[in-house]
């Protein structure tokens, strides 16, 4: 089947909505890297009263639908609230893009991820907010729902592909069920490792096929 | 359009398209013997095969044609394998080769054929060295490539002839040497009894001809046995009717590649020159991927630009109506970033950068000076949207 891009992904990739960087922004924050293809990074500048997002801006080392995601998020944060934004999931903005070929869906939890991880360095180093940082099956569970199986474009949570989590002082060990001759297996554990590795407390991690 | 995706697969010839349409329309009867129709349809696949093999310095019995050169590829190697019953058969290869030979070693893996893989340097040139400690009593075939399809290597296909055939004394026994050449022949001449090559595999789409048509050279001798069976043809390789339509769409391609090769290698080697010289001047930060000068194809450049994906980059050159390919993870189906580039030593980030430019001898000098005009602002506008800063110079 042909994959491709709809007319609404080509142009934000064309003609991206708040691509460059804020000076002296109140937060921001980098996901991905390039060693995996891509890499985001979010600032914002917040109105300390409101909590309103009042201008964001995004770069992007990746693709075509990495930049288009990037910005459609930034579209969608602008204006809101921290925790409306903090509310926006990886599948609305897909859908605000008209869908995203399965085996691009991962751009989208990066793009999310990255206005995230900016929306909580703000909670926590300007308002004091805490984070669950807590290294347990629940936690490292939740973080595996931004794993996704290329193929399908959902996550592997969610596809119930983890078998067993198990931790033994910040060495994580994953398990999960994919056929051996898969060729999506080498790059779905490099993404469990990849998530997971960056959880504090997390030591080392052990994906294993069974 | 301006189509510099040629490795994949060239736009057929007017003329080998002209062949094809004759034969469709005209001369559609199966090669048979007797009649006028018959025979003329057998006598155009004899002529198909004496152009190919004379071209390459073979017979023309040693040349059958194939639905691709992903068939011959799979006839040649697993032919070869087959055809020796041997204890714990080995297949000697490098880890640069086309998919087809690769996925032909891994299917073949689980028939208990072992694969022995040799390295290559920098440049993506085989080191022979690994190549003689390679082979042993158990190998059952050599495969190794003519032309690099991702680098552009032009790999020492002779002087590794010679290895496999000084190994073949040693051991008392031919070991049969295949080269999958369907990305070097539109620019490499290749003799297949001064390379000492047994088994050489051809793709027509490579060289203006038309798809679904491959070839395979088979060294008179050289045991490989059949892997489809069927009605009777003129090689029990290739068994049904033969696609006379394609065949003569190829033939005329070899045609028009041997009345013009060495001009058709010196216009491609020039506007190559031309699209290189003009993106180091212009872009700054990029890696030459594969080797620079002779020991490069003619038609082919591979560079990575630095600090941006090469999705984005083809995506947008796409966009313009240039047609290029890419190693970047995020092009590839199974989001795995290009292996060759991985071989030869480059990073995910590199390899995730390189675009490749393969041209043909259709290619014109204001097509290559439209590719430098549109691919250089996209390049510079990628790298200030990037999250990603070349580094600042020292000391201003």
């Amino acid at each position: 089947m042909a994959i491709k891009y709809t007319t609404k992904v080509i142009e934000h990739f064309k003609n991206p909505h708040n691509i460059g960087i804020i000076e002296n922004a109140d937060a921001c924050a980098t996901e991905g890297s390039p060693a995996c293809g891509d890499e985001i990074t979010v600032y914002l500048k917040i109105n300390k009263e409101t909590d309103r997002i009042e201008d964001v801006k995004f770069q992007s080392y990746g693709c075509a639908s990495n930049i288009a995601t990037g910005s459609i998020i930034t579209d969608l944060a602008k204006g809101k609230t921290v925790d409306e934004a903090e509310a926006i999931t990886w599948k609305q903005a897909a859908e605000e893009l008209g869908g995203l070929p399965p085996v691009k869906m991962h751009c989208s939890v990066l793009a999310v991820d990255g206005l995230r991880s900016a929306i909580r360095k703000y909670k926590r180093d300007v308002k004091g907010i805490d984070y669950d940082s807590s290294l347990d099956v629940k936690t490292i569970t939740e973080e595996l729902r931004h794993v996704l199986y290329p193929p399908v474009g959902a996550d592997i949570i969610t596809l119930k592909m983890v078998k067993y989590i198990g931790i033994d002082d910040g060495a994580v060990r994953v398990e999960v069920s994919i056929s051996s001759d898969d060729k999506f297996l080498d790059p779905t554990i490099d993404e469990i490792v990849e998530h997971v590795g960056r959880m504090s407390g997390v030591k080392s991690v052990h994906v294993e096929n069974v | 359009m301006i189509y510099l995706d040629n490795y994949r697969s060239a736009v057929i010839a007017r003329e080998a398209w002209e062949a094809m349409r004759v034969v469709a329309l005209e001369q559609y009867a199966v090669p048979a013997p007797f009649t006028q129709c018959g025979t003329g349809s057998a006598e155009l696949v004899e002529n198909a095969q004496k152009r190919l093999a004379s071209f390459i310095g073979a017979e023309q019995n040693e040349v059958v044609f194939t639905a691709s050169g992903t068939e011959a590829i799979n006839i040649a190697i697993q032919g070869a394998v087959k055809a020796r019953r041997l204890d714990q058969p080995e297949i000697v290869t490098s880890e640069i080769e086309y998919p087809a030979t690769l996925a032909v070693c891994k299917a073949l893996e689980k028939e208990g054929v072992k694969t022995r893989i040799i390295g290559v340097d920098g440049d993506g040139f085989y080191k022979l060295d690994q190549l003689e400690s390679a082979i042993n009593e158990h190998t059952a075939v050599v495969s190794l490539m003519g032309v690099n399809h991702m680098i552009g290597t032009v790999e020492p296909i002779a002087e590794a002839g010679r290895i496999v055939d000084e190994s073949s004394k040693r051991l008392g026994r031919k070991i049969p040497f295949h080269v999958d050449y369907a990305s070097a022949l539109q620019s490499v001449r290749l003799s297949v009894d001064d390379a000492r090559v047994d088994l050489a595999s051809f793709s027509s789409n490579k060289i203006h001809g038309p798809k679904g048509v491959g070839a395979l050279y088979v060294r008179r001798g050289t045991r490989v046995t059949p892997l489809s069976f069927g009605s009777e043809s003129y090689s029990p390789l290739v068994p049904g009717t033969p696609n006379t339509m394609g065949i003569a769409g190829f033939d005329k391609a070899v045609d028009l590649l041997s009345a013009t090769f060495e001009m058709d290698v010196t216009h491609m080697r020039a506007l190559r020159d031309r699209l290189a010289v003009g993106i180091r001047d212009r872009i700054p930060y990029i890696l030459l991927n594969g080797p620079d000068g002779d020991g490069r194809a003619a038609p082919h450049l591979c560079y990575s630009f630095l600090f941006i994906e090469g999705e984005a980059v083809m995506m947008f050159l796409d966009m313009e109506g240039i047609v290029v390919d890419t190693g970047s993870a995020c092009a590839a189906a199974t989001l795995k970033p290009n292996y060759i580039l991985m071989a030869i030593g480059r990073n995910h980030e590199q390899a995730h950068g390189s675009i490749r430019f393969t041209l043909s001898r259709y290619t014109t000098e204001a097509e290559i000076d439209m590719t430098l005009d549109k691919l250089v602002p996209i390049v510079e506008r990628l790298r200030a949207q990037s999250t990603i800063r070349p580094p600042v110079p020292q000391g201003g």
